[in-house]
């Protein structure tokens, strides 16, 4: 090939390894900065609207996220249900969530970190307080899946029901929500955090987690 | 040490490559394992630390940061000292980098086994590891660009541009995405919420793919595959072009993970414009692969490396136009969420980066340690169970993905309710497919393991151990 204009003043920056990192690093943070940056300059209306009926995690339901994570849940449910007619008709079976079924970014303003996922080997789960509500059924499913759901693959956490909470760690997490990120938190909250947590096992922690998903957005009313 | 005759400091190449083919192994053999638990799932055996849910991040964690960077490290370290004809900077910073990236992984290991975890794919190491692999990175900055200023060649060949893009990008958005709040020595909450969490996640996630997996494989491709073939590359100029708008287009592009979610509009469209424009690039690597090689197509019947590297371009190509055609918002509505994206990432993760990592290795191995490779026949065994594994796995995700999300979206024509109500039906219809999967993981990990021997047998037969011998 000919030697072009472009090809030989190039050359020269190829002799120069500063400026070649330099003009690197420019050319990664344009797009880095346009990406990351506007959602926090925005003005929170914007990027993320405000739902006034969405609540903090309890210290119990707390607890049961930080197990969602532990175990990796995530891994094949998702939390996050889509603006389709076939997605929200799945997700939204009792009509609990209005013309709008789909979800909205201030459902999610409690949420560090983000629990939306990638694969939905498993069912989504961001509505399972209005799909099942059953805390006796999310027992016995999560002790063996396939007692109550024929077929499914997903492991079984016997251990859960094993394990108990450890209240002190779950109140001190509370405490850096609050103080950290302004998380809301009450009095009242961390004394009923107390009460719940005394003699709760992963699994209650686990399933007072499962149906505090979509609790505070179904069924208000003037949706 | 006595094998070390030459100028360059080769102990620490050696030990990248070892630890290449381990976790290769080990995070391969996880991946198998998990993939029978999809389709027999009492393989999770009840027990915490064999199931799904922990075992699925050590997969992706031991592939991506245990095997992939051991070959990026190996091929960095090894090549750069021999394009700029100078030795590496500090042998001794090479040696706590290499000590301290498998002290990492080990610990990654660990933790993901007993849960720690912070949700965040491809970064769910807690922030105590986090800031090793700060530290790791740090080295390896100094020992990179030191080297860089003590070379005896001026001109960088492009290798080196893709390695120092990397250099660069990966502790930006390694360090952003993982900022966040500590309440215990293994548990930390993310500074950001929802969705601007989300948002910083998929721009880091995206990213990894980018300058993980991607331009430091550009820069081996670059350097190894001209070698190999004792060929020039094709084309300078198009090496040019193509590394800068590779580098300013990918980081835009991780919006394409959140298509159809909470984040706004702009954000999402500006991530599909983006990904459609990264086609263009990406196929400018590879077309200067695929011409690199039209000068040497009659060694492609014989030589087993050289068909591991031509079969790596071709995932190269074929990944990353499937890649922007998900990034489709109406693609994207059937295939997210699906197998179908499972099969994409192993379409780039089995044949571009395992390829091209197994090319090297098969060129590099014999030549650092001074020997034949052992068995060309054994090598060309491990590219058709490899190639084989591939294709059973990239099919069998495509019919199990299209499956899935067609089943999702069924619905009765004159009533418009849903067909396929039931969840384990729809898991039912997928088994076989799954089970072919593992099948095709199965040929791939065996194809792995007789690399490992072969490998193995190579190290033995060089000179300077059968004279300790």
């Amino acid at each position: 090939m000919s030697e072009s204009k472009i090809t030989k003043s190039h050359t020269s920056l190829e002799n120069k390894s500063a400026l070649f990192a330099i003009l690197t690093t420019v050319a990664l943070l344009v797009g880095g900065l346009v990406e990351v940056l506007p959602p926090f300059l925005m003005s929170s209306d914007l990027f993320v609207k405000p739902i006034a009926s969405v609540k903090p995690y309890s210290g119990l339901e707390l607890a049961g996220r930080d197990l969602y994570i532990k175990e990796g849940c995530l891994n094949c449910h998702t939390q996050m249900i889509r603006p389709f007619k076939w997605e929200t008709d799945r997700f939204d079976p009792t009509r609990a969530y209005g013309d709008a079924p789909y979800s909205k970014g201030g459902e999610y303003v409690y949420d560090r970190p983000f629990l939306w996922g990638s694969k939905r080997t498993g069912p989504d789960l961001w509505h399972e307080s209005q799909i099942q509500p059953s805390a006796a059924w999310h027992k016995t499913h999560l002790i063996n899946p396939r007692e109550v759901s024929e077929n499914s693959v997903m492991p079984g956490y016997p251990w859960l029901f094993e394990n108990k909470v450890d209240a002190d760690t779950v109140i001190g997490k509370m405490e850096t929500l609050k103080n950290v990120f302004d998380v809301p938190y009450s009095d009242e909250d961390f004394a009923k955090a107390k009460e719940e947590l005394a003699d709760a096992t992963e699994g209650d922690a686990m399933i007072a987690y499962l149906l505090k998903l979509g609790r505070d957005t179904a069924n208000i009313e003037g949706q | 040490m006595e094998h070390n005759k030459g100028n360059y400091s080769n102990g620490v190449v050696k030990g990248f490559l070892i630890s290449a083919v381990v976790w290769g192994v080990v995070g391969m053999l996880v991946g198998l394992i998990i993939a029978f638990q999809l389709v027999f799932p009492s393989l999770n055996l009840d027990l915490p630390w064999t199931s799904f849910g922990r075992l699925r991040p050590l997969h992706t964690n031991a592939i991506i940061f245990g095997f992939a960077l051991s070959i990026v490290f190996a091929g960095v370290y090894h090549s750069m000292q021999r394009v700029l004809r100078t030795r590496l900077f500090s042998d001794t910073l090479a040696k706590i980098h290499l000590i301290l990236y498998n002290t990492i992984i080990v610990l990654a290991a660990v933790t993901l086994l007993l849960g720690y975890s912070q949700a965040k794919e491809y970064a769910e190491l807690e922030w105590p590891i986090d800031i090793l692999v700060a530290v790791m990175w740090v080295i390896f900055t100094i020992n990179f660009f030191g080297t860089l200023a003590i070379r005896k060649e001026k001109q960088m060949f492009v290798a080196i541009w893709f390695f120092m893009a990397t250099v660069i990008a990966v502790p930006i958005l390694y360090i952003v995405n993982n900022l966040a709040i500590p309440t215990g020595l293994f548990s930390s909450y993310s500074i950001f919420s929802g969705s601007f969490d989300a948002n910083v996640q998929w721009w880091y996630g995206h990213n990894a793919v980018a300058f993980v997996l991607t331009t430091p494989f550009l820069g081996i491709m670059y350097y190894y595959f001209p070698k190999h073939i004792k060929l020039p590359l094709y084309s300078h100029r198009l090496s040019i072009v193509h590394f800068w708008s590779l580098v300013f287009i990918y980081i835009w592009a991780g919006p394409h993970h959140l298509l159809w979610s909470p984040v706004p509009d702009w954000a999402q469209s500006l991530g599909t414009a983006f990904s459609i424009m990264l086609i263009l690039p990406s196929w400018g690597g590879m077309l200067n692969g695929f011409l690199t090689l039209t000068q040497a197509k009659e060694k492609v019947q014989t030589d087993a490396t050289l068909k591991f590297f031509l079969v790596a371009i071709t995932f190269y190509g074929m990944s990353t136009f499937e890649g922007p055609m998900m990034s489709l918002k109406s693609v994207n509505g059937l295939s997210h969420f699906t197998d179908w994206t499972i099969g994409h990432v192993h379409a780039g993760a089995l044949g571009w980066v395992g390829f091209m990592s197994i090319a090297m290795l098969y060129y590099l191995v014999p030549r650092v340690w001074h020997t034949k490779l052992y068995s060309e026949k054994f090598a060309n065994w491990h590219f058709w169970l490899g190639t084989l594994g591939i294709l059973l796995y990239v099919v069998s995700m495509w019919v199990s993905g299209i499956t899935e999300g067609l089943l999702w979206r069924a619905v009765d024509s004159s009533t418009g309710e849903l067909l396929y109500k039931s969840w384990n039906y729809i898991t039912d219809q997928l088994w076989a497919m799954r089970l072919v999967r593992a099948l095709g993981g199965t040929l791939y990990l065996t194809g792995m393991i007789l690399m490992g021997y072969n490998l193995y047998k190579t190290v033995q037969l060089s000179p300077s151990r059968t004279k300790q011998a």
